[in-house]
């Protein structure tokens, strides 16, 4: 049987980073690794397209009627049920399926969830990382290495103390006229602000607004609805075919890894030929479990055949909270817009564990339609009411750090159950309300909406990182206790989560790991 | 005599959209009760089509009572397909600026609301629909 230095389960951001790192050994990737289909992708901007006589039946709706999948079915985030990028949660539920209040979704597809994640990458400072078994120094470098290879633009900006200055950064994203203005209004109103505990900013994100690295900079064509694999926006496929065309790793997609145990001089991973149905082996010197926090959990109770322990498990809760400039209403619509997040928000106040963060977003990206019958109008008004508010509309994103008190659990049935406990109760966005009203923002805390638990797809914590790890715990370096040659390099490794999106540290964390395994294996 | 998914289109089209349903979306209509038959239609829907009733007001007032889900679902689907085409662009994108007009919109709203409400009660009660 061939044998490999190491075996790497999944294509995620942990999974292909934690392989970067350990390039220059045999390396197998283990993926199910779904791709987008092989059509003809939207090119140029769906509203310039349509003003040109476009019919964008395929893109949009798609002739499977993908896009229609929320009328008939319950709801998916709205990017995952586009035509073109449904095949990022395609088969999840037949292949390692979830029961309980799941609210949420996995990806098998190659680059995983973060073929449709938004970007944001955020380092953890040192209070972010309170509770891991490591320090903000301890990621630097490889924070940098990773803006270095993704190309991250951004601005060290007001939001510095929280997102660490990178020396790095390519420029900024353009702003919208309504994110320009708001911008200029905070900065007009920054000691307000500041006595709140609010501090307003611009994103950092892994967009090219320069070609970098042979990848193309952003065009504004506002497709991340809809068109996957857009070359300016990171994902970690790229890197994943940059190490097949390189021969760094051995890539075999189709295969659902299923279990793992420990040889005496090895370990060797057991896998579902996802064409034949047969039951494959592999062997390797050492394991990285990247399968996402949920699937990775799934394999190691699997391997221990254990259907009663429950692993903690964290996503973050999330208020989305619409603000409206009545002075923009009846704008035309800016359709060279971006539906990434244009600026940031950290709320901090020196009684919280950790600060709060929000990302501020426009409302050109999804189709109209997804959101008409959830206004109280009949449909010919929530047609004008959305049509003349949307130029003035932000919407602001808040996502609270993940709660103790849910937990996961393997079924004998090979099913996950999956029990998140109730939202915590949401005091602050009465504060932010009140805040953005004092520079002309306005809107109504019964227009907020607060997405299902496990909507936040922040998946963490089942395997997390201790500095004396307990069973199904982690060391600093990811080795799962009582295991000599497992490693979880996901989010299952990280211990707690932050009121932050949580990807870049999971790579970064990841390429540690990679790093220190690939000394190992020397 | 039960209207057909044609006749379906037609109405509930045009009482969305004040205008004639084009043939492209019309058979996409009807290819997209092929793909769900869980749209099949129900007595509700058939009885709005085939008495004309003011399918937008009962809708409505349906979806506000969280009953009715069939004609909601109906009406969504017309209303995917038209926002793909670019005919219907100007009904769901603001690209004539205009204050003035976004303002009479806005303030006519929930007055228009206010008598969508009052028309689809009084049609539900009038032809029994629930």
């Amino acid at each position: 049987m061939d044998s490999f230095d190491l075996i790497v389960v999944g294509s995620g951001p942990g999974a292909t980073f934690a392989a970067w790192g350990a390039r220059g050994h045999r390396i197998l990737m283990l993926d199910v690794g779904f791709d987008p289909p092989d059509v003809p992708v939207l090119s140029g901007n769906p509203c310039e397209l349509r003003v040109g006589g476009a019919d964008l039946f395929s893109s949009l709706i798609g002739g499977g009627f993908e896009g229609l999948h929320n009328v008939f079915h319950p709801p998916v985030n709205f990017k995952l049920k586009a035509p073109y990028l449904s095949y990022i949660a395609g088969d999840w539920t037949t292949l390692t399926p979830i029961t309980g209040n799941f609210a949420g979704a996995i990806s098998l597809a190659r680059g995983g969830l973060a073929n449709a994640w938004g970007a944001g990458v955020y380092r953890f400072t040192d209070r972010d990382l309170t509770g891991f078994p490591i320090a903000a120094a301890d990621l630097r470098p490889y924070y940098d290495e990773l803006t270095s290879h993704m190309g991250v633009s951004g601005v060290n900006d007001d939001l510095e103390p929280h997102f660490e200055r990178d020396g790095a950064l390519l420029p900024p994203l353009r702003l919208s006229e309504l994110f320009e203005e708001m911008l200029r209004r905070y900065q007009r109103h920054k000691l307000q602000f500041q006595w709140e505990g609010v501090t307003l900013g611009r994103s950092r994100l892994a967009v090219l607004t320069k070609p970098h690295n042979g990848r193309s900079a952003y065009a504004y064509e506002n497709l991340e609805f809809f068109k996957p694999h857009d070359p300016a926006i990171y994902n970690p496929a790229f890197t994943v075919d940059e190490m097949i065309r390189s021969g760094a790793i051995d890539y075999r997609s189709g295969h659902l890894v299923l279990r793992y145990r420990e040889l005496p001089d090895g370990i060797e991973v057991c896998a579902r030929n996802l064409s034949t149905g047969d039951t494959e082996t592999f062997q390797g010197r050492a394991l990285c479990l990247g399968a996402g926090a949920l699937n990775s959990a799934r394999i190691v109770l699997e391997s221990h055949s254990d259907y009663t322990t429950e692993l903690p498990l964290f996503d973050n809760p999330m208020s989305c909270i619409p603000l409206f400039r009545l002075q923009r209403i009846g704008r035309g619509l800016e359709p060279r817009d971006t539906s990434l997040a244009s600026l940031n928000l950290v709320m901090d106040d020196p009684a919280w564990p950790a600060p709060l963060q929000a990302s501020l977003y426009g409302s050109t990206g999804p189709l109209r339609s997804d959101i008409l019958f959830t206004l109280p109008f009949p449909f010919r008004t929530s047609l004008a009411v959305t049509k003349y508010l949307a130029p003035a509309m932000g919407l602001l994103m808040l996502f609270y750090p993940g709660q103790p008190g849910s937990s996961v659990r393997l079924k004998p049935s090979g099913e996950l159950d999956v029990v998140f406990a109730p939202e915590p109760a949401c005091g602050v966005e009465t504060r932010l309300i009140r805040i953005f009203r004092k520079i002309g923002y306005l809107t109504s805390e019964a227009l907020i909406q607060r997405p299902a638990m496990g909507a936040g797809l922040h998946y963490a914590g089942t395997l997390g990182m201790r500095a004396n790890p307990g069973p199904y715990e982690t060391d600093r370096n990811g080795k799962l206790t009582g295991t000599g040659r497992v490693y979880v390099v996901d989010g299952g490794a990280i211990p707690a989560l932050p009121a932050k999106n949580l990807t870049f540290t999971i790579m970064a964390n990841a390429l540690r790991i990679g790093r220190q395994l690939a000394r190992e294996l020397s | 005599m039960t209207p057909s998914l044609t006749d379906e289109a037609v109405w509930l089209h045009r009482c969305l959209f004040h205008r004639p349903i084009d043939d492209i979306s019309r058979k996409r209509y009807e290819e997209a009760h092929r793909r769900f038959p869980q749209a099949a239609t129900t007595s509700l829907v058939s009885r709005v089509v085939a008495q004309r009733l003011d399918a937008e007001a009962v809708e409505f007032v349906l979806r506000r009572r969280g009953a009715g889900r069939e004609l909601t679902q109906k009406i969504q689907v017309l209303s995917y397909l038209a926002e793909a085409r670019p005919e219907y662009l100007a009904a769901f994108i603001n690209t004539t600026p205009s204050q003035a007009r976004a303002a009479a919109a806005l303030l006519a709203a929930p007055l228009v609301a206010v008598w969508k409400s009052l028309k689809g009660e009084y049609l539900i009660r009038r032809h029994g629909l629930v």
